[in-house]
């Protein structure tokens, strides 16, 4: 008997957030509801994976992603926090709502919640909704022309959050503010410590339950946490809680901000430690408790890397601080690699996904992205892999390691190359004929090979699907440079887009890989240690934490790394 | 909202005087926040956040862990007052008042010369006193049902519309008496579960006796009611899920991986088929059905299976509901199938199942001798329901106190008068410039009675007046009545406090006072906001 093999989404702090928005605006774009695209069904995406069916007290269907999501108070903006779809919040964005701040005073009354006339109302002033927001509101979006500006005026990730939540999904610490210029849930072990506090715990972990209750299969988890701060302290605890109660596969993505952050009693010096030793334990617990974890970033090196030197891709141009354009990054990158155990023809586990990438106990992965792929206009893929460099075809996402192009295990997922595209029939085929990829009846068959030739002594596993990667808006159009058509490939010579055009898709490739090489990154982080003190940094010896501990997690690093050490193995 | 301005300076900075006067502006700030919610006149407060978001409470720690206080001495009030919730449940509106007034007293010394220190020795005589008061008027009580429902009545009235109130106090009553059951120990309110189903029409708040949980049989063919019915609770997986990371098997071909597969899936069909045999054993020839509550999943195979014999089964149940099922239903909680006996099974008259939207509950009533029970709040939309639960806890913790402390205060105000007039004597005994704190303390206190008497519409003056002359004249305590504004007994109308909330207060509120007075430095200080 087949049934969905769920997922159940989980998203820690801000920027996972911003992250998680992309993906979940990139998830209902993608949505088909009469298949009148060039896309056969069976190569779409299974969102059942992901989404759950539901009913809200109006009697209509909601279809929402199993997710839940924690975040600082204030970065909901305009979103009440039982999502919009359930009803129990007043909907203060239309004109009469004073209307409805009196029906819900009446019905209190009415329940002999006070005495009449003892109630008495005390309104924050409504939040501004963004532009896109209302115009979403009126069913108004004008995504061919009109410029929100998002880049600039988006102050949080719910101001260009097209998907809608299911009222368990959201969850705000009370008490933490988000401010604009300290992190205020600053260290691993105030997580840690949130997340064994009552008033947190109790009603979080129910909401795990119930979404677990419902899975008739469920596979494993996703979990995107943001590591700089607090909240990795909060999403360790909560991995470890996951496999102690349901003991299924996770796939881990720590997040790093693109930009140094600062935190309460802490000048940068200190910030930089705060940052590293956050790091660090988050590293110990996710060798321990994840299946696989991949960090993310759009920066080159984390963890001292004062000019924040941003990772380039050809034909893409983002502002490295912008939290909306760089996590848009990611979230391309997420949605483009998840494919890999989405895909309906081809039903793969999360389990077997993370495994066989992650050989030896090499746990920790690295990301690989191509977006746009690079590809002109009218070129075959065949054509354009055999032009290309060997292993220049990805941008690395995850900071400060190369895996290289040699013993490298690896799992690509090639979105937006339609199977046309692939190689001419043979007779207009001419040099074509020659190669021997001209063989490969698909996407994924001529990457394999690809990776056959280019790799030395390397495993690939490739899967493809020609859905290409939504860029309309909410996603930042912007990014793409002119020599980019409308379609994503890229305009031959020296041609331009018209100027009025925006790229509407676009074709993608996704990696993720695990080489020797990604000791590494593991290095890099060690030798940051050397300079911290613990005893000087008083965010973490103020809540009692223990040196030890500290010690523990550094050699448990150690041992880690030592998985990376041959480098004939694969 | 200006008051809340007030809590909100921009000083980096501020020294001895100006010390002093930000703690008091501050605590006089948020006393006029809370002012309006004192007593069963008192306001409710409606909050509505920028989102649309609705809360609806009466309940002083609610407000003040909603309000966003950034002031650190406001916080410091603010955390008392939570204190104060933690360890008794009640009287967090009170502390911030009292802590105000004390300071606001205080204030009126201070400014004519008296040193802080002298003060904060005052108010500890004081409170001494005051405490040594409270001692004498505790009337001890009997535990039984007309006391508890006295207690938990004064209580709700405070939270919620009186209707509700009685209602509430019914339901929370006998709630603590049942799972007590005359037995001697402390009473874990954990074993009273807090249902909630929202329910546009449907909108009142029972007692079951038994348990209600938020989740239902996954498959279609399970029977949606049974009578008469042995509950096995266990914490099983019956699930098949290679789950192990790491324990991948090795296989060479696709049959001997089959083979693995069968192997690892049989596994888990003999567990279910434990199950079915023990309910073959006990139901065959009998009326009696079978139901299996488990703390782990139940994969739709094994649900087939239980489908067909009849048994309705329940996967991922909450952990706590685990040790509630023992307890309502008898037996125990399995971690295997390897033993299963007939005495390892619970009962319940009833079981069934209640589909609301996109949810779903199962009942287990009329069980034998329940020792942990469920109150189930229905209420149209999600604040309606959150106030009841609040006013639900905090009445179960004000039987629970009264349990155990086997005494009560008169309510309405009446210890506060009492304590007044034995202060304003008790002041005379006192040497030396101390004596004006005992005076402020003892003024301090009449914050109380007067907030009532405003919040109930009759003048403070008039009332402190007739309340302290009538109780210098009576042995007994003498209360306000909110209804006539005259003063009447409060042991004659039922209205008590809780004795350790009392004594809470006077203890914490003293202490907190003092610590204020005696700042005579505030500063706001952290590197990044020295640095700008």
């Amino acid at each position: 008997m087949q049934h969905t093999r769920e997922i159940l989404t989980f998203q820690f702090g801000t920027y996972a957030n911003y992250v998680g928005a992309h993906f979940w605006n990139q998830q209902e774009a993608n949505f088909v509801y009469d298949n009148d695209s060039n896309v056969p069904e069976e190569q779409l995406p299974h969102n059942d994976v992901l989404y759950r069916e539901g009913l809200n007290d109006q009697k209509q269907t909601t279809y929402t992603p199993r997710l839940l999501s924690v975040d600082l108070l204030g970065t909901l903006r305009h979103l009440p926090i039982v999502g919009e779809l359930y009803g129990n919040f007043l909907q203060l964005a239309n004109e009469q709502n004073a209307d409805e701040v009196q029906k819900a005073k009446d019905s209190a009354e009415q329940n002999q919640l006070s005495t009449p006339g003892g109630l008495d109302v005390r309104m924050q002033p409504p939040v501004e909704l963004s532009e896109y927001q209302q115009d979403l509101l009126k069913g108004a979006v004008n995504i061919e022309s009109k410029d929100y500006n998002l880049a600039q005026n988006c102050s949080s990730w719910a101001d260009y959050l097209y998907a809608r939540y299911h009222p368990r999904t959201l969850n705000v610490l009370q008490g933490m503010q988000r401010q604009t210029d300290v992190q205020v849930l600053g260290t691993q072990v105030a997580g840690v410590e949130l997340w064994q506090s009552s008033s947190f715990n109790e009603d979080f972990c129910d909401r795990i339950r119930l979404y677990a209750e419902e899975c008739d299969g469920l596979q494993g988890f996703q979990l995107l946490f943001d590591i700089d701060d607090g909240f990795s302290g909060l999403a360790t605890k909560c991995l470890e809680h996951l496999n102690d109660e349901y003991s299924r596969a996770s796939y881990v993505l720590p997040l790093h901000y693109p930009r140094n952050i600062s935190y309460a009693q802490a000048d940068p010096r200190t910030a930089h430690s705060i940052r590293v030793v956050n790091s660090v334990l988050s590293y110990y617990h996710l060798t321990e408790q994840a299946t696989m974890f991949t960090p993310l970033s759009t920066l080159e090196t984390i963890w001292r890397n004062t000019t924040l030197q941003s990772r380039r891709m050809t034909g893409l141009h983002w502002q490295p601080d912008n939290l909306y354009q760089s996590s848009a990054v990611l979230a391309a990158y997420l949605d483009t690699v998840t494919l890999g155990y989405r895909l309906r023809q081809t039903p793969e586990t999360l389990l077997r996904f993370c495994e066989r990438v992650s050989p030896a106990g090499r746990k920790m992965t690295a990301a690989g992205l191509s977006l746009p792929l690079g590809m002109e206009q009218e070129q075959d893929l065949i054509d354009f892999l055999d032009g290309a460099d060997n292993g220049s075809l990805l941008s690395q996402l995850t900071p400060g390691c190369e895996p290289g192009n040699s013993h490298v295990v690896q799992s690509v997922v090639a979105r937006g190359i339609p199977y046309s595209r692939l190689k001419r029939p043979v007779d207009q085929a001419g040099p074509q004929l020659r190669m021997s990829a001209y063989k490969c009846e698909s996407v994924s068959q001529m990457l394999q090979l690809y990776y056959q030739c280019a790799y030395h002594g390397s495993v690939t596993h490739a899967a493809s699907t020609p859905l290409p990667l939504n860029t309309k808006l909410p996603f930042p159009y912007e990014l793409f440079d002119t020599r980019i058509a409308a379609d994503g490939f890229k305009l031959q010579s020296e041609a331009e887009r018209e100027q009025d055009k925006r790229v509407g898709c676009a074709p993608a490739l996704a990696a993720v890989q695990n080489s020797s090489k990604l000791g590494t990154h593991l290095d890099t982080l060690h030798g940051q240690t050397h300079r911290v003190q613990l005893a000087k940094l008083q965010s973490y010896t103020q809540s009692g934490f223990e040196q030890d501990e500290y010690d523990t997690a550094l050699d448990k690093l150690l041992e880690f790394r030592d998985n990376y050490e041959d480098s004939q193995y694969l | 909202m200006a008051s809340i301005s007030l809590l909100n300076p921009k000083a980096e900075f501020a020294r001895a005087a100006q010390a002093l006067a930000i703690n008091i502006s501050a605590a006089k700030g948020l006393q006029d926040v809370m002012r309006t919610n004192l007593g069963p006149k008192g306001t409710v407060k409606m909050l509505v956040s920028g989102a649309g978001d609705i809360k609806i409470t009466k309940d002083g720690n609610v407000l003040l862990h909603d309000m966003q206080i950034q002031h650190p001495t406001a916080s410091m009030i603010a955390r008392a007052s939570t204190a104060q919730d933690d360890s008794t449940g009640d009287g967090t509106t009170t502390t911030v008042m009292l802590i105000g007034e004390l300071l606001k007293q205080a204030d009126i010394y201070l400014s004519e010369g008296l040193h802080p220190r002298i003060m904060a020795e005052g108010f500890e005589k004081a409170r001494d006193k005051a405490l040594e008061v409270l001692d004498k008027v505790k009337v001890p009580v009997d535990i039984n049902k007309k006391n508890l429902m006295e207690i938990a009545n004064t209580s709700l009235k405070t939270k919620v519309h009186p209707q509700l109130a009685d209602l509430l106090t019914e339901v929370c009553v006998d709630a603590v008496l049942t799972i007590s059951n005359d037995k001697k120990q402390p009473i874990d309110l954990h074993m009273v579960e807090l249902m909630e189903m929202q329910h546009k029409t449907d909108t009142d708040t029972q007692l079951v006796r038994g348990l209600v949980m938020d989740h239902g049989a996954r498959h279609p063919d399970m029977p949606k009611r049974l009578e008469n019915a042995y509950i096995l609770t266990a914490n099983v997986s019956l699930e098949y899920e290679k789950a192990e990371v790491n324990s991948g098997f090795f296989y060479k071909t696709a049959t001997e991986r089959e083979a693995f597969v069968r192997a690892e899936r049989e596994f888990i069909d003999q567990r279910v088929k434990k199950v079915i045999e023990l309910k073959r054993a006990v139901c065959d020839g009998t009326d009696k059905t079978f139901v299996l509550i488990n703390q782990k999943g139940i994969d739709p195979i094994s649900l087939d299976a239980l489908a067909k014999e009849g048994i309705l089964a329940l996967r991922r149940a909450k952990r706590r509901n685990m040790e509630r099922l023992a307890l309502a239903c008898g037996g125990t909680a399995m971690n295997s199938f390897d033993d299963l006996q007939e005495e390892n099974l619970g009962y319940a008259g009833s079981v069934y199942e209640h589909v609301l939207g996109e949810n779903k509950y199962t009942f287990v009533e009329d069980c034998k001798n329940p020792l942990s029970v469920t109150i189930l709040i229905k209420g149209p939309n999600k604040h309606t329901i959150t106030q009841i639960k609040d006013a639900i806890r905090d009445g179960l913790r004000a039987i629970n106190n009264t349990i155990g402390d086997k005494a009560l205060v008169p309510g309405a105000g009446a210890f506060e008068v009492r304590a007044y007039n034995e202060l304003v004597q008790y002041k005379e005994t006192v040497k030396g410039k101390a004596r004006l704190a005992v005076q402020a303390f003892a003024d301090a206190l009449l914050v109380i009675p007067k907030t009532l008497a405003v919040n109930s519409g009759y003048d403070a003056q008039d009332t402190i007046v007739k309340l302290t002359v009538e109780d210098r004249l009576s042995p007994e305590l003498v209360g306000l009545d909110l209804s006539t504004g005259e003063p009447m007994k409060p042991t004659d109308l039922g209205v008590y406090d809780n004795y350790i909330v009392k004594k809470q207060i006077l203890n914490s509120c003293s202490i907190i006072a003092s610590n204020l007075l005696l700042v005579d430095e505030v500063m706001r200080a952290g590197m990044t906001s020295l640095k700008g």
